[in-house]
């Protein structure tokens, strides 16, 4: 027999206390439903920027811009404001804003480092406007009232594009054409014609793979969450959003910009690659 | 920076690229395939050429993805 101790006591207590309070929350639910569901749940509401649709003579079509145009341009000018409040007068010794920016730069700067190598550098301009772009528009559809424009595929589309035709550029530039072709044929001659088709499907591949990557991901999780707060008045789903669904969201927003930088980079080291098409030990 | 067990969010990053890979370069060799075979009127052969080599390249692509990403991290 074992003595009694007095947290054993506690914890059997704490764990009858939580079944209580779930059947107490239970309830106050149900009850709450009856009383307050409402006959028709509106599942989009308007978004809290909204700008007139100026450019009806192009053919857009509504009566405001679409969300996801508009809230890139937030982006943009979010980004845009940041980056010269962080650039504006550099000291040696950084004030917070200069700080945050150079700690965002190396942070970069490592991750080139360590994929391309010591050419890396010269990418930051795409992958850091990429990578800030991505976490930032992710983020702020998190907010509510607010759309990630990474939530629509037109936005993700433009960016896998972006970063297909850079990295064949990069590699063309590099290496010139006829020898960034040869690089697609493989390493023995009589192999090429098998190899040309395939080295051209996974080249095609990629700027889908990214697009929809990105966009089904965030939309899926924009979808979810859209769902569960119509629900709200049943009052459970408002928890679960908030422990639940929020910080998977957040999280699911930093490894997808994560991913997207990683792959452009993969996808960036491969075409630049010096030994191209040879493995390195 | 390099340590010697990744952490979940490297982990999960190489992990969530692996299936859209594979499926998105086997759609584009089908979907090649498929306009060759209607515009040439070859009807079932450029379709399973192109679908297998469409395979062959996410399998590529796959291992080319992860082993850079092992490699470098």
């Amino acid at each position: 027999m074992t003595t009694e101790r007095p947290g054993v006591n506690e914890k059997g207590s704490g764990g009858k206390g939580i079944w209580a309070l779930l059947a107490v929350l239970v309830l106050f639910n149900l009850t709450i439903g009856l009383l307050f569901a409402p006959r028709h749940v509106e599942l989009h509401h308007a978004p809290i920027v909204q700008l007139p649709n100026f450019l009806a003579f192009l053919g857009v079509p509504g009566e405001y811009l679409p969300a996801h145009v508009t809230f890139t341009w937030l982006v943009m000018v979010i980004l845009v404001v940041g980056g010269a409040l962080g650039s504006r007068a550099l000291q040696a010794v950084p004030g917070p804003l200069q700080n945050v920016a150079e700690v965002i730069i190396e942070a970069f700067h490592g991750l080139l480092d360590q994929m391309i190598g010591k050419q890396g550098r010269q990418f930051l301009p795409l992958v850091g406007t990429a990578g800030l772009f991505i976490l930032t528009s992710n983020l702020l559809g998190n907010l509510p009232g607010f759309q990630a424009p990474t939530a629509n595929w037109n936005t993700t589309v433009a960016l896998a594009l972006t970063v297909f035709v850079s990295y064949n550029y990069f590699g063309i530039r590099k290496h010139g054409l006829t020898n960034y072709l040869k690089h697609f044929c493989g390493p023995v001659w009589w192999l090429a014609p098998l190899m040309f088709p395939i080295e051209f499907i996974g080249h095609l591949a990629r700027p889908v793979s990214l697009s929809v990557r990105l966009f089904g991901n965030i939309f899926g999780e924009e979808s979810v969450i859209v769902i569960l707060l119509s629900l709200a008045w049943l009052v459970m789903p408002y928890f679960i959003w908030l422990g639940v669904m929020l910080p998977l969201s957040l999280f699911t927003a930093v490894v997808q910009t994560f991913v997207f930088i990683m792959l452009t980079m993969v996808y960036i080291a491969g075409a630049v690659e010096e030994g191209h098409g040879e493995e390195h030990p | 920076m390099r340590n010697d067990e990744p952490s979940v969010l490297k982990q999960l990053a190489r992990l969530s690229t692996i299936g859209i890979s594979l499926v998105a370069a086997t759609a584009i060799g089908l979907l090649i395939g498929y306009g060759l075979d209607r515009w040439l009127g070859t009807s079932p052969w450029l379709t399973m050429i192109f679908t297998i080599f469409g395979i062959v390249a996410g399998f590529l692509n796959l291992f080319r993805e992860l082993g850079l990403i092992q490699r470098n991290w």
